[in-house]
């Protein structure tokens, strides 16, 4: 008897299974205890409004920050069949500082490297094996910013000198960060997830010179991927 | 296999570490210019000249000119391109000798127009054309200010029609202007006076703008900044006039006489941009704007003091105006002097002051300058 049911099955059953599977269109599980990984590439577009460098300064000197995208990814949990945790992962995002205001036209005065480490909570409507689940999520973001980098028109402006260039330092700060996106279910396991949000966000820059400004970046941030469900 | 692996995952995670600890293409700062500069080239006045003197017309540091000297703006600027600058040349008490290894052909009471030594350093124009004939190369920057000391001069004999009936006037006008011109202004009273004051600036700026086109981009100068004139009715020596004129002739007088210079400058300025205006080659910093900014605003620039000469009144000039010593007033001085009343920081209260003497500006005001010009410099996409 034992030796009709075979221990382990087929490629071919499998793969026969999965067609049968998609056919049905129902049986992309989200329930409660799902994990799930996805991979994709994230766009961070601030939405710049940069206060004045302080004195010793060109009145009105401010600075504008350029978008950025990286590779990234992401884990989620399903809690229950309707609440998630997911918390987006991936490569550091390298954002460039131009000058604006009265130094418009300067060009670059900078650049930074952020992880912007964001931790959601999202409620998913719809059925657990629903094909297609929007969703909302609010967030937690701590923005963690390194290696940032002057340039030599930021010297000539601020008194440095190759020897002696003026250097910058971005604060890490916290922000909140509200979410909407969806899932679209390609199959019981493979998955495309999709989102839009927007981190409210404000930090301070301090140079070497002794000058600061205030940035507020507050992103729209895009984020698409491709995932798989455990 | 395994021990292979575990090689792998080890190499991968030094180099994750090392990248972090070595910061991987990031942080510090790029302190490469947009242009590969080789050499700066400087014509121009006090505010530019490296120590044809000895010194710097501002507050001396621990030597007159080279180490520990004073940084000037053009200096600042130069060193930002990993360039120095000496003074091209060197006034031995009677005559100028010139050392060809140097390129800062600037001179204390340089002028655009030179009457009485038409051919000597202190003629801008001269030094133009010494430059030119040097020849230019790619990597040349090329920095030129001037237009300060014709302000002076023009307001200086303006301000002596009445007691030499306009014959310095008449003649320093006539240097510049046509005859008719001349004696119609003198028949126009008192505006048609002032307003010959603003034609001389004009034909000042397009024949300094013709001389730079001549004897600097036609000889190959890729990039060329010339400062503009500043307004002079800012400094503490011309509001020292302009006092003088209120306690003679009323406040409104000095009002009406600073509107007229300040009036001057202002048109040698818009014919200096108008005619320099077009060249990708020519960038024209607004030393005007900010000077005045500067003055109107000085907290935004760290300035304490935009009014007061930050070195002690030696004596008087035959103007009747305080004289002030460069070569004795050094940064150790000043700060070993009893800091004049309301001054702040300490030892240091010089370093906020604007003014050196009462027309030339402290080595802070030489960086405030050298950051306008690098902003030019960025915007033209040299910097």
């Amino acid at each position: 008897m034992a030796r009709f049911i075979p221990s382990a099955p087929s490629a071919a059953a499998l793969a026969a299974g999965a067609l049968v599977l998609l056919a049905c269109g129902s049986a992309s599980a989200q329930v409660a205890g799902t994990w799930s990984v996805r991979l994709g590439a994230t766009h961070i577009a601030p939405q710049v409004k940069s206060g004045n460098l302080s004195a010793p300064s060109f009145p009105g000197t401010t600075v504008d920050v350029h978008s950025a995208s990286a590779l990234t990814g992401g884990i989620n949990y399903m809690v229950t069949d309707n609440w998630a945790i997911d918390v987006p992962v991936g490569l550091p995002f390298k954002h460039k500082f131009y000058g604006d205001g009265a130094i418009s036209g300067v060009g670059q005065v900078g650049e930074t490297k952020v992880i912007p480490a964001t931790v959601f909570a999202q409620y998913r409507f719809g059925e657990a094996n629903a094909t297609f689940r929007p969703y909302v999520g609010l967030g937690v973001t701590y923005a963690k910013f390194f290696k940032e980098r002057t340039t030599a028109p930021l010297n000539g402006l601020t008194g440095g000198t190759p020897a002696n260039p003026t250097t910058a330092s971005i604060d890490d700060k916290w922000g909140i960060t509200p979410q909407i996106g969806f899932v679209w279910n390609i199959n019981e396991k493979w998955f495309v997830d999709a989102a839009y949000y927007k981190s409210f966000l404000k930090t301070k820059t301090h140079l070497s010179s002794g000058q600061s400004i205030d940035i507020r970046l507050n992103p729209n941030v895009f984020a698409v991927g491709v995932g798989y469900r455990f | 296999m395994i021990s292979r692996t575990i090689y792998n995952r080890a190499s991968w995670s030094v180099v994750a570490a090392a990248c972090m600890l070595a910061a991987c293409g990031g942080g510090g700062s790029d302190t490469t210019p947009a242009a590969r500069v080789t050499s700066v080239k400087v014509m121009g006045d006090s505010l530019a000249d490296s120590g044809t003197f000895g010194y710097k017309f501002t507050v001396q540091g621990s030597a007159g000119t080279g180490t520990g000297s004073s940084q000037i703006w053009p200096e600042r600027v130069a060193t930002n391109y990993d360039q120095s600058l000496c003074a091209h040349y060197r006034f031995n008490g009677a005559s100028f000798a010139v050392n060809a290894a140097c390129t800062n052909y600037a001179v204390g009471g340089g002028r655009i127009n030179n009457p009485t030594a038409a051919t000597a350093p202190t003629s801008i124009t001269q030094q133009i054309k010494d430059a030119g004939t040097a020849g230019y190369s790619d990597g040349d920057l090329v920095l030129i200010d001037g237009g300060g000391n014709d302000a002076a001069d023009l307001v200086g004999a303006y301000l002596r029609i009445s007691s030499d009936r306009g014959a310095s006037y008449r003649a320093l006008l006539l240097t510049l202007l046509d005859a008719t011109t001349v004696t119609n202004a003198f028949a126009g009273g008192s505006a048609g006076l002032a307003q010959a004051g603003g034609l001389y600036m004009q034909a000042l700026a397009t024949q300094f703008a013709g001389t730079i086109r001549a004897n600097t981009l036609d000889k190959g100068a890729k990039r060329v900044a010339v400062l503009n004139a500043p307004g002079i009715t800012l400094t503490p020596r011309f509001r020292f006039v302009l006092a003088s004129i209120a306690a003679a002739n009323g406040a409104a007088a000095a009002t009406q006489a600073e509107a007229v210079f300040d009036g001057w400058v202002q048109a040698f300025n818009a014919r200096l941009g108008a005619s320099l205006s077009g060249d990708a080659r020519v960038t024209v910093v607004d030393f005007y704007s900010s000077f005045k900014d500067q003055a109107v605003n000085p907290a935004g620039y760290q300035l304490t003091n935009v009014t007061t000469p930050a070195c002690p009144v030696t004596g008087r000039g035959s103007d009747g105006l305080p004289t002030y010593d460069f070569p004795t007033c050094t940064a150790a001085a000043l700060s070993a002097a009893t800091p004049p009343a309301g001054a702040t920081g300490g030892a240091d209260w010089w370093k906020s002051y604007g003014f050196a003497d009462s027309f030339h500006p402290t080595p802070y005001g030489h960086q405030l300058i050298a950051q306008l010009v690098a902003r030019s410099l960025a915007q033209a996409g040299w910097l």
